[in-house]
C-alpha cells in the first residue's frame, strides 16, 4: 500500500525507527522503509555482526551510512541474530533499490512473537506516525 | 537506434562516456597533438569489442584504440573525432607457460607488471620503454616499442609470437603460434606490430619470454666532447666482438636538468654513456665490461664509474628513465626518437647540436645510443607563435638530417600525426602505395585510427 | 572582487610543465579503479589547462570531475615534471566556487558553521574528561567523535593507562578541509578552540587525527596557537609500553601524516616496541597506496572511497600476510572499517586502540590470575 506517497507493504510490521518486520517461517527478516531510505541516499555501508548476537527489541545493535548520514539500526525483536544479508557488503545499494525485497537486511530468531504486537501494522496507525516523520524530517525523494 | 545507445547497450552505461570532461583528458597524449573524440569507451572483452567495432565499421565511426595514452606522435589522438577504446580495464595476465617460454596477456597489462609477475620464475620480458611503468604491452605491440636494453636484446617486435585481433570490419582474428619458430602463411603478426592501430584493434597477445640474466654490471662514463663519445659508441658496438645489454647516451643539456632537478650527481660534461653487460657468470660480465672500458679509456672520458650493487645500478637507471620528464620541468618539449645507423651517431650527435644552435632552441639529447637511436627533446616555450615555428623548423631540419645519413624518422615512437607529413621524405612512392593497399583492404571504411602515418585513401 | 580563475591561472606553468608522461597512472587510488584518465593526475592537469588558456568554459560536470581527487600527492611524489596536481586542483575548486558553481561541500560548510562539526549532527558529544591542571590538551577531532567514538575512547584509556596528565577541551571543527574543496575554514570556529585551548593552562596540544595535526600547524587562522603541537604518535614515540603482542602486524601511513607531514618514522618506532613481528606493505611511507577518504571524497563518492580502502586492503593481507593492520588516522581507520569484508580475518585498529586494548587484556589476564 502507499502511505503519504511512499511504498508500505501489506503483511509487514512497522518500527518507528524506520525498519520493518516480516515473518518467515520461524524466522523475523527485517529491513529499512522506504521512506527512510530515501532520505538517507544511496546506503554505502551496513555493518554485518557476527552471527548468534543476541538482540534486545528497540535497541540499536548495528549502523549504516550514506554519504551524509549515519544512522544506528534497531532491532525490530528480541533474539539472536541468525543471518545477515551479504550481497549488502559490496553493495549496500540494494537497501534503495528494493527496500523489502532483495535490501532485506537481517534475520532473527524470535525470543517471543507477541513482540510483533508492539510494531504497527494499520495503516491509518502507520499514516499519522509518517505524517509526523516528514513535519520533523521533510519530504524524501 | 541513436549509435552511442547501441554501444551503452554492449558495454554498460560506466563503460561509456561522451561527458565533456571525460572528453578533454582523452584529447591529449604525450605528444602535442590535440582533437577531441566524441565519445570513450571501456570494454572488458574481445566479444565486447568486436561488436563495437562491426557497428563503427557499419556507420563510419572512426575507432581509435588507446593503452596508457603515453604516445610521443598523436598515435592516440582522434583527429577525425570518433570513438577511443580505452583497454585499460583489460589487464589480465591470461597465462604464463615457462616450460613453453611464453606469456599471455590481455593488452592492458602494463608492462612493469608482466615483468613483476615473470620476475617470480626468474623471466623477463625484456623491452623496457622508459614509460614501463604506465606502458601498456597493447600499447608496446601497437609501436613496436624499443627501450633502454634494445642495443641486445631488440624491441618488441622480436618477442611477438601471437596475436588476437578485432580488425576493421569487425571480426576476431586470432593469428601466429605458441611456437618459438613459424613461418605458417604470412607472418601477420609482424605486421599488426608497429602498425599503430591502424589496422585493428588488439585483444590479446602471446609474447616470448627470456630467463633474467643472473648477473649484470652498469658502468658510467663522461666525455668532454661528443665526437669522443660518439666514437666510444660505434666501436663498442662493432670492434668489441660482444654486444652490451645497454648503450645509452645522455648530453649536456639533459645532464644539467637532472643534476638540478634529483639528487643524482654528475660531473660537468658534454656527454655521458651509461652501459651494461649482463651474462650467466661473474667472470663473463666482468670481462665483458673490461673490453668495454678498454675502449672508452681510448676515447679520452672524463671519468667512468662502475656498480655492480642493485642499488646503484637503479641510481644510475633512474636519472635515464626520467630524462624526458625532468627535461620538461624547463619548458613544453617536443621528444622525437630519429635513429641512424651506428657509425653515423656521431654524425647525429653533432648535427643535432648545429641544429640547436642555428636556430636558437634547447635540445636536450639522449636516448639509445648502441641501436643509433637518439632523443632530441626540442625545448620551446609554447605559447610563444615564434617559438612554436622555430620547433617546427628544427624538427624539419632533425629528420631531413637523419634521412640524409640514411637513418629513419622514428625508430620507435612510431609516425602516428607527429611525423606523417614526412613520410615521403622516407618513403619511395611504391611503398607509400603497398602500405596503402594493405590498409585499404584490411580497413576499406578507413574508421580504424584513421588519418595516421599519412595513409590516406 | 577577485578575478575568475585567479587561483589557477598562478598555476599557468605547473600545467604547462606536465609532460602527459603517465606516471602518475600508476600510483593513484582512484585511477587504481576507474582506469579512466580524466579521474587521474594528468587528466586534470590538461583539463585545468584548457580551463586556465579559456579553450573550454567550466560547466557542473568539469566541477563535479574535479572533486574526483583525494588530494594523497602520490601523483606529486611520483611526477619527474615537478607539478603538485592536488595544489593546482585545490585551487582550481576554490577558483569553480567563486564562479559560482557551489558544490556539495557548501551543504557542509554550512553544518560546520552551525552544528561545529563536519557531519552536520546535532546532538555534540561531549568527551568530558576536563582537568585543570593539566600539561596537556587531547583534541580528538569530527571524525573520531562521530565516526569511530570506541576508537577514541580506548586512545583516552591509553592515555590515563600511562598517567598522562591531559584535558579535553569543548571541541569544534577544524574545517581545514573546506580548504581542500573550494571553501575557507572558519576563523571564528579556529577561535573559539584556541581560547578553549589558552584557557586550559597547558603548553602542549596533542591531536589525534592527521589532517587537525596539519590545520593546527600550517593554516593562518591558527598561527595564535602558542602551543607545542604533536600527532599523538609524536607524543608517544618516546613512551615504554609494558605490553606486546607475537601477531603479525603490518601499519598502513595515512597520507596527511606520512605525505603531507613527513611522519613517517614515530608510528614505526611505537609498533616495534609493541609489535616485534612487524611487516611493511609493498606500497609503504611515501609510496603508500591512499584509502580513499581524504581530500573531500569520501563525502563526494562514498562508495568509490570505499571500494579504493577494500582494494588496498586486500593487496595489504596479500602482500604481508598480516593480522592486525595499524594506522594512526580515524578517516582512514573508518574507510578501512567500512572496507573490510566479513571472510576476512584482518584485525583493524588505531595502534593507541590496539595498544589500549593490549592492556586492558593484561588487566583481565592479571584479575583472572590473582
Amino acid at each position: 500500500m502507499e502511505i503519504e506517497g511512499y511504498n508500505f507493504p501489506e503483511g509487514l510490521y512497522y518500527e518507528k525507527n524506520h525498519f520493518w518486520a516480516r515473518l518467515e517461517g520461524d524466522l523475523v527478516v527485517m529491513g529499512m522503509n522506504d521512506y527512510a531510505q530515501l532520505l538517507s541516499g544511496e546506503i554505502v555501508y551496513v555493518g554485518l555482526p557476527p552471527l548468534g548476537k543476541k538482540l534486545k527489541q528497540g535497541k540499536n545493535f548495528t549502523k549504516m551510512e550514506s554519504g551524509k548520514w549515519l544512522g544506528k539500526v534497531y532491532a525490530v525483536v528480541s533474539g539472536e541474530l541468525v543471518e545477515v544479508n551479504e550481497e549488502l557488503e559490496e553493495n549496500a545499494k540494494l537497501i534503495n533499490d528494493d527496500p523489502f525485497g532483495k535490501g532485506w537486511m537481517f534475520k532473527i530468531k524470535p525470543d517471543n512473537l507477541d513482540e510483533l504486537e508492539n510494531l504497527m501494522t494499520d495503516p491509518d496507525e502507520i499514516a499519522e506516525w509518517l505524517k509526523a516523520e516528514i513535519a520533523e524530517h521533510g519530504v524524501a525523494s | 537506434m541513436n549509435t552511442m545507445h547501441e554501444f551503452i547497450d554492449i558495454v554498460g552505461e560506466d563503460n561509456f562516456s561522451d561527458k565533456i570532461e571525460d572528453r578533454i583528458p582523452y584529447s591529449y597524449d604525450a605528444s602535442i597533438n590535440v582533437y577531441r573524440p566524441d565519445a570513450l569507451i571501456w570494454p572488458e572483452t574481445a566479444e565486447q569489442i568486436s561488436q563495437i567495432v562491426t557497428i563503427a565499421n557499419q556507420k563510419g565511426v572512426p575507432i581509435i584504440p588507446r593503452g596508457a595514452g603515453t604516445s610521443l606522435s598523436g598515435g592516440v589522438i582522434a583527429i577525425e573525432g570518433g570513438i577511443v577504446i580505452d583497454v585499460s580495464k583489460m589487464d589480465k595476465i591470461i597465462e604464463i607457460k615457462i616450460e613453453d617460454r611464453y606469456a599471455t596477456v590481455q593488452p592492458g597489462v602494463i608492462c612493469d607488471n608482466l615483468n613483476k609477475e615473470l620476475s617470480r620464475y626468474n623471466f623477463i620480458f625484456p623491452p623496457d620503454p622508459a614509460s614501463s611503468s604506465v606502458a601498456t604491452i597493447g600499447g608496446n605491440v601497437a609501436t613496436n616499442a624499443g627501450g633502454i636494453k634494445g642495443a641486445k636484446y631488440g624491441t618488441t617486435r622480436d618477442y611477438v609470437l601471437g596475436l588476437e585481433v578485432v580488425i576493421p570490419t569487425g571480426e576476431i582474428m586470432h593469428t601466429g603460434a605458441h611456437t618459438m619458430k613459424c613461418v605458417s602463411g604470412y607472418d601477420l603478426p609482424k605486421l599488426f606490430t608497429g602498425s599503430e592501430g591502424t589496422l585493428g584493434v588488439i585483444t590479446e597477445v602471446t609474447l616470448k619470454i627470456n630467463p633474467i640474466p643472473l648477473h649484470a654490471m652498469t658502468a658510467m662514463a663522461t666525455f668532454g666532447c661528443l665526437e669522443d663519445a660518439g666514437h666510444a659508441i660505434s666501436e663498442t658496438m662493432t670492434k668489441s666482438n660482444l654486444i652490451p645489454s645497454v648503450m645509452e647516451i645522455l648530453d649536456k643539456v639533459t645532464l644539467t636538468s637532472i643534476r638540478e632537478n634529483t639528487s643524482l650527481e654528475f660531473p660537468e660534461c658534454e656527454a655521458m654513456l651509461l652501459t651494461e653487460t649482463d651474462g650467466y657468470t661473474w667472470q663473463e660480465v666482468e670481462a665483458q665490461m673490461m673490453v668495454i672500458l678498454e675502449i672508452f679509456k681510448k676515447n679520452n672520458p672524463l671519468a667512468i664509474k662502475t656498480a655492480k650493487e642493485e642499488k646503484e645500478r637503479m641510481e644510475l637507471w633512474e636519472a635515464r628513465k626520467t630524462a624526458y620528464a625532468t627535461l620538461s620541468r624547463i619548458s613544453s618539449g617536443v621528444l622525437d626518437d630519429v635513429t641512424v645507423p651506428i657509425s653515423k651517431i656521431t654524425d647525429l650527435l653533432t648535427g643535432i647540436q648545429e641544429i640547436s644552435q642555428r636556430h636558437g632552441l634547447v635540445i636536450g639529447t639522449y636516448g639509445h645510443a648502441g641501436d643509433g637511436n637518439l632523443h632530441p627533446q626540442i625545448l620551446y616555450d609554447s605559447y610563444n607563435p615564434e617559438q612554436v615555428k622555430k620547433m617546427e623548423m628544427v624538427e624539419s631540419d632533425l629528420f631531413h638530417l637523419a634521412i640524409s645519413l640514411k637513418g629513419t624518422l622514428t625508430g620507435e615512437h612510431g609516425i602516428g600525426l607527429s611525423k606523417a607529413d614526412y613520410m615521403g621524405l622516407e618513403h619511395d612512392k611504391v611503398e607509400i602505395e603497398v602500405m596503402k593497399k594493405i590498409k585499404k583492404a584490411l580497413d576499406p571504411n578507413n574508421i580504424m585510427n584513421p588519418g595516421k602515418m599519412a595513409l590516406h585513401f | 572582487m577577485s578575478e575568475p580563475l585567479e587561483l589557477s591561472k598562478k598555476y599557468q606553468h605547473m600545467v604547462t610543465q606536465c609532460s602527459r608522461c603517465g606516471f602518475c597512472r600508476a600510483v593513484c587510488p582512484i585511477f587504481d579503479i576507474t582506469k579512466n584518465w580524466a579521474t587521474n593526475a594528468g587528466g586534470k592537469m590538461v583539463l585545468i589547462k584548457e580551463i586556465i588558456d579559456g579553450k573550454i568554459e567550466p560547466s557542473e560536470g568539469i566541477v563535479k570531475s574535479l572533486l574526483r581527487c583525494t588530494t594523497c600527492m602520490n601523483c606529486t611524489t611520483n611526477c619527474p615534471s615537478g607539478v603538485d596536481p592536488p595544489e593546482v586542483i585545490r585551487a582550481t575548486r576554490k577558483d569553480m566556487v567563486n564562479l559560482g558553481y557551489d558544490n556539495m561541500f557548501k551543504a557542509m560548510s554550512d553544518a560546520i558553521a552551525k552544528t561545529g562539526n563536519i557531519y552536520g549532527e546535532e546532538e555534540k558529544y561531549d568527551w568530558g574528561h576536563k582537568n585543570e591542571r593539566a600539561s596537556y590538551i587531547l583534541f580528538v577531532g569530527c571524525v573520531g567523535t562521530y565516526r569511530e567514538e570506541e576508537s577514541v575512547e580506548e586512545t583516552i584509556n591509553l592515555l590515563d593507562i600511562l598517567g598522562v596528565k591531559f584535558t579535553m577541551i569543548d571541541e569544534v571543527c577544524c574545517s581545514g578541509v573546506l580548504e581542500d574543496v573550494g571553501y575557507q575554514a572558519h576563523e571564528e570556529l579556529a577561535r573559539h578552540n584556541i581560547n578553549e585551548f589558552h584557557r586550559t593552562g597547558a603548553k602542549a596540544l596533542i591531536t589525534t587525527c592527521p589532517y587537525c595535526y596539519r590545520v593546527f600547524k600550517n593554516h593562518p587562522f591558527y598561527k595564535e596557537l602558542n602551543l607545542e603541537l604533536k600527532h599523538i604518535t609524536q607524543f608517544l614515540a618516546e613512551h615504554d609500553f609494558k605490553v606486546k603482542t607475537d601477531k603479525k602486524v603490518t601499519y598502513h601511513d595515512p597520507c596527511d601524516l606520512g605525505r603531507h607531514e613527513g611522519i613517517y618514522e614515530e608510528p614505526r618506532q611505537i609498533i616495534r616496541k609493541i609489535a616485534p613481528n612487524f611487516v611493511e606493505p609493498e606500497r609503504t611511507r611515501e609510496h603508500a597506496m591512499c584509502c580513499g577518504a581524504g581530500g573531500g571524497f569520501r563525502g563526494s563518492s562514498p562508495k568509490e572511497s570505499i571500494t579504493i580502502a577494500r582494494t588496498r586492503l586486500r593487496k595489504i593481507m596479500e602482500e604481508t600476510g598480516a593480522e592486525i593492520l595499524l594506522t594512526e588516522c580515524p578517516s582512514c581507520l573508518h574507510n578501512f572499517r567500512n572496507a573490510k569484508l566479513r571472510k576476512w580475518n584482518i584485525e583493524i585498529y588505531n595502534i593507541t586502540e590496539f595498544i589500549g586494548k593490549l592492556y586492558k587484556e593484561m588487566d583481565v589476564r592479571e584479575n583472572v590470575a590473582a
